[in-house]
């Protein structure tokens, strides 16, 4: 080797003899000869955007130069130009690959370090949200609570563009779905997220612009919801006057391992040594110290922040459509929720005194905040809801309309079913008829906004309209979806024709489940 | 220890004819005293290691593709073993079943963890290719203590005595009875699980994570145990067909049968031993599929640097028990190389005994002896046999590819299509 040089100096041989040997010999530590000079182009995700610090020492250990681009989508489509994929997460990558049905197996993969999607809260909110959860240990039920009575607003970044907000979007989701394990599609086949999104008043297209406009108003909301480490490095960032309380949902999170993918197989070489590089002890330690990630290992020690058990790990989707159903119900986070006008047509017949409006007041109180399970948090009225009461015998006793603004618009619409008095008729065509006229007015009012109608009956019909005379007057108007819970001697066969032609579907009340669960049952398919 | 058949290394005496021929100066530049104690240095560390071995002459780089086994080949003295004989394997790391169904091109040899990716691979390879068993390993589960416990209390498992009555690292599972609880969709604080661990709570569903199904041969295994327990421990597709006509398909019927069992855990992980091992295990996932292997090696690793048992990990032992045998298969003549030394070197199969496998020796028909007295020796709890021997009778491997395929949805395969 040294023969095909002319010496330089006398010593000239002798000193490229002894660094070659010693290059040799410490070949798996250092000395990264110019020979072995590599540049992999990466696409990684914007929350990976603070490795830069670590990525010299990587080149000058390594020989790997990593020339990143913080751009990725969470399906990563523009990778067809890059070496290597580093995402926060390659699920929606690997859905995508599934749902096109592309052969073969997954990249090459390896977990680069972990952090899971949380809430921070500033510190009155922590403690609000604290005092009304169980144990004072919050869920994202208890956050969808306070969101949907106004006594929360959060940001979170656009679950269309984000890996970040995708995650928060499928972990609040699992949690409202309340099943305990992955969601399916039946589970996402109404939007449970109504009253949760009704809380959400900032977003952005990364963390990083949510956390900016968070940080020039931080008087707009009082909690952002992104990984865990984002919410460290921003409390460690000195750009809070103070600092963020952390709170991992009881319910359990949804985990990012940042892994680091191989798209390209041919640079294989390079990429065992950036992987073994970044497993390192050394460079997790750095990487937990400048990016308040999880070490993906065992047995490296932590830093304080990083002590705290992450909570029970979500399992996540295995079908694209599950996602993209979420991603569609949830749409545009900029724009706020969709305020719903919900119309109740309920039945005041006297066969309904005794047990059976017992269970619907108790129904009605449990949708206005009182029941405190999981799904009822979820299921909730939430603050922008417009309701309507109808109250109906043989013909429509009252009415009343109440946009959700506080417990005072939940409290007029509980003393109306509240009332006592009873007829002795049911026209459940002419209730359903009238429920049509109040939906044909809120359209015309605002087209953009969903209206239903929820019908709830106990008797056959006796008085008002026929069922024909009800369809022939139903031609030609548009279609309100209607949802009737048809309970003791309701017409059930005639009910769900009428459900049918609507879009909408009956639902059992008795004897599977209570009117409640009925209730709650059709919250967001409406 | 040092190679003593091993001659100077060339490299080393050249430097010293250059220095000859100059006749006698001594005056070196710093640059030359800066490298040579960093030579000698480096010289005496490789000494000391053993890797003194011709650092020029040619090392023959193999290329293998290898799923978990792969733990043995990163494993440094393992490194150290095969340096000796001038080899250093370059790992790509996939899953057994992708080993079967992706190219070869590039690779000396494959590392698949089971039997049917390596017959799959082996029906692939036209010619006759050489090939190494070296080492079987149980399928397990492994869990937490207080999990473990959850199990028993909920009458389906039961913990194996540990000596001295310490708090024991292995149970033994009833398959059939906690499939049931699997099935029955209950959560783990259901079965008693908040209770057991005061002061937390788990309201997820009882189920196993398994790394991917279509991917993996533990996955592929798990199914082969969850398939022949729910066939009333038979094989899928060996029941003599009473009503052919009838009876449809009874290999996807099992698929069928098993699907929402294994399909519970939503997206599959990529690799789930190593979030297992990972400080986040316990609340990545109560249940996960494991080898054996791969536990017993965490617990030596563990012992030595703690000197002491990690007994918040624990495995469950399922009842039947499947048994997995990875297969080494050369692909071309460098890969030759290296399945017969896997063959004939006492050292390396040594060496899997201290990384957990359980090793068949010429002349032994028990492979766990050895790996016990290892265990005893390093002060590690010794797994006792199950008294129910039952063993999992595998699918044929085209009944396991139609459950495979079935359960975990497998995008088709476009076999040898790498343009």
């Amino acid at each position: 080797m040294s023969g095909t040089r002319p010496p330089r100096g006398r010593n000239g041989p002798l000193a490229v003899c002894m660094l070659l040997l010693a290059c040799a010999v410490l070949a798996a530590g250092g000395c990264s000869g110019g020979r072995d000079k590599v540049t992999l182009r990466v696409l990684a995700g914007p929350e990976l955007a603070d490795v830069r610090p670590l990525l010299k020492d990587l080149a000058h250990d390594t020989g790997v130069t990593l020339d990143i681009d913080y751009t990725a989508t969470p399906d990563l489509t523009d990778r067809a130009s890059y070496d290597l994929a580093w995402p926060a997460s390659d699920r929606s990558f690997l859905l995508a690959l599934q749902a096109a049905r592309q052969g073969g197996a997954r990249p090459e993969s390896t977990t680069i370090m972990r952090s899971p999607v949380v809430v921070g809260l500033d510190a009155d909110a922590a403690g609000r949200l604290r005092a009304r959860a169980a144990g004072g240990r919050p869920t994202w039920a208890d956050l969808a609570d306070a969101a949907a009575d106004g006594a929360l607003r959060f940001g979170m970044p656009d679950p269309r563009r984000s890996d970040t907000g995708r995650a928060a979007l499928v972990g609040v989701a699992t949690a409202a779905a309340g099943t305990g394990d992955a969601l399916r599609v039946q589970d996402v086949s109404c939007d449970r997220l109504r009253g949760f999104k009704s809380g959400q008043v900032l977003t952005g297209p990364t963390t990083a612009d949510l956390i900016d406009a968070y940080v020039r108003r931080p008087d707009r909301a009082d909690a952002l919801i992104a990984h865990e480490n984002e919410l460290l490095a921003l409390n460690a960032g000195g750009r809070l006057a103070h600092p963020l309380t952390i709170v991992r949902p009881e319910d359990g999170t949804v985990l990012s391992d940042f892994p680091l993918l191989l798209l390209d197989p041919d640079r294989h070489d390079a990429y065992r040594k950036v992987v073994d590089w970044l497993l390192g002890a050394d460079a997790q330690q750095r990487l937990m110290r400048i990016t308040w990630r999880r070490p993906a290992g065992q047995d490296l020690p932590r830093v304080r922040e990083l002590r705290a058990p992450i909570g029970n790990a979500l399992s996540y989707p295995d079908r694209r459509s599950v996602v993209d159903r979420l991603l569609a119900d949830y749409g545009d986070p900029a724009r706020g929720a969709t305020s719903d006008h919900v119309v109740f047509l309920l039945d005041f017949s006297t066969s309904m005194r005794g047990t059976r409006i017992a269970a619907l007041r108790s129904a009605f109180a449990g949708l206005s905040g009182a029941d405190r399970t999981a799904t009822g948090k979820f299921a909730r009225f939430y603050r922008g809801e417009r309701i309507t009461v109808v109250r109906f015998g043989g013909e429509v006793l009252d009415e009343r309309t109440v946009t959700v603004r506080g417990q005072r618009d939940l409290d007029a619409l509980n003393s109306l079913v509240a009332r006592g008095d009873f007829a002795n008729a049911t026209a459940v065509w002419s209730a359903l008829d009238h429920g049509r006229a109040v939906a044909a007015r809120s359209l015309a009012e605002d087209p953009g906004r969903p209206v239903a109608i929820v019908l709830m009956t106990d008797g056959a019909n006796n008085a008002g309209i026929s069922y024909a005379e009800f369809t022939a007057r139903a031609a030609g108007q548009p279609r309100t979806p209607t949802y009737p819970v048809p309970i003791g001697e309701a017409d059930t066969a005639a009910l769900r024709r009428a459900a049918r032609d609507t879009g909408g579907r009956t639902v059992a009340a008795a004897p599977s489940s209570s009117l409640s669960d009925a209730f709650k049952e059709i919250r967001g398919c409406l | 220890m040092a190679d003593h058949d091993t001659a100077p290394p060339t490299t080393v005496t050249e430097p010293r004819l250059a220095t000859r021929a100059r006749g006698g100066r001594r005056r070196h530049p710093w640059h030359v005293l800066v490298a040579a104690p960093l030579a000698v240095a480096g010289l005496v560390a490789l000494t000391v290691t053993g890797n003194a071995l011709r650092p020029f002459d040619r090392i023959d780089v193999i290329d293998a593709k290898m799923a978990s086994k792969s733990d043995y080949f990163k494993d440094p003295e393992v490194q150290r073993l095969l340096l000796k004989h001038g080899i250093r394997v370059d790992i790509h790391r996939l899953g057994s079943r992708g080993i079967a169904e992706q190219s070869f091109e590039g690779m000396d040899v494959v590392f698949p963890s089971g039997q049917p990716a390596a017959k799959l691979v082996m029906a692939r390879e036209q010619r006759s290719v050489r090939s190494a068993r070296p080492f079987v390993t149980p399928l397990v589960l492994g869990t937490f203590r207080d999990y473990a416990q959850t199990l028993v209390r909920a009458g389906v498992a039961t913990p194996q005595k540990a000596p001295g009555g310490g708090p024991t690292l292995y149970y033994d599972l009833r398959m059939d009875a906690f499939l049931e609880r699997i099935e029955a969709r209950r959560t783990w604080n259901d079965i008693g699980y908040d209770q057991v661990a005061r002061g937390r709570s788990n309201s997820g569903r009882v189920l196993v994570r398994t790394s991917s199904v279509c991917e993996s041969n533990a996955a592929g295994t798990y199914l082969s145990l969850v398939a022949f327990v729910r066939n009333g421990n038979q094989a899928p597709g060996t029941q003599p067909r009473t009503r052919p006509e009838a009876a449809g398909d009874p290999v996807l019927a099992v698929a069928d049968d098993i699907k929402p069992l294994i399909n519970l855990q939503g997206m599959a992980a990529d690799e789930q031993a190593d979030s297992y091992f990972s400080d986040e295990g316990e609340n990545i996932a109560p249940v996960s599929v494991i080898y054996e292997h791969q536990y017993l090696a965490h617990q030596v690793a563990h012992q030595r640097r703690h000197h002491e048992q990690d007994t918040s990990r624990v495995l469950l032992y399922p009842t039947p028990q499947a048994l997995t045998e990875p297969e080494l298969i050369a692909i071309d003549d460098r890969g030759n190389e290296l399945t017969d030394l896997m063959e004939s070197d006492p050292e390396l199969r040594r060496r899997a005994i201290e990384l957990g496998f359980r090793v068949r020796f010429s002349g032994e028909d028990g492979t766990s002896a050895q790996l016990n007295d290892y265990l005893r020796s390093r002060g590690i709890q010794v797994p006792t046999p199950n008294p129910d021997r039952t063993k999992v009778d595998a699918p044929d491997l085209d009944s396991l590819e139609r459950i495979i395929n079935r359960v975990g949805n497998c995008p088709l395969v476009q076999k040898e299509t790498q343009e």
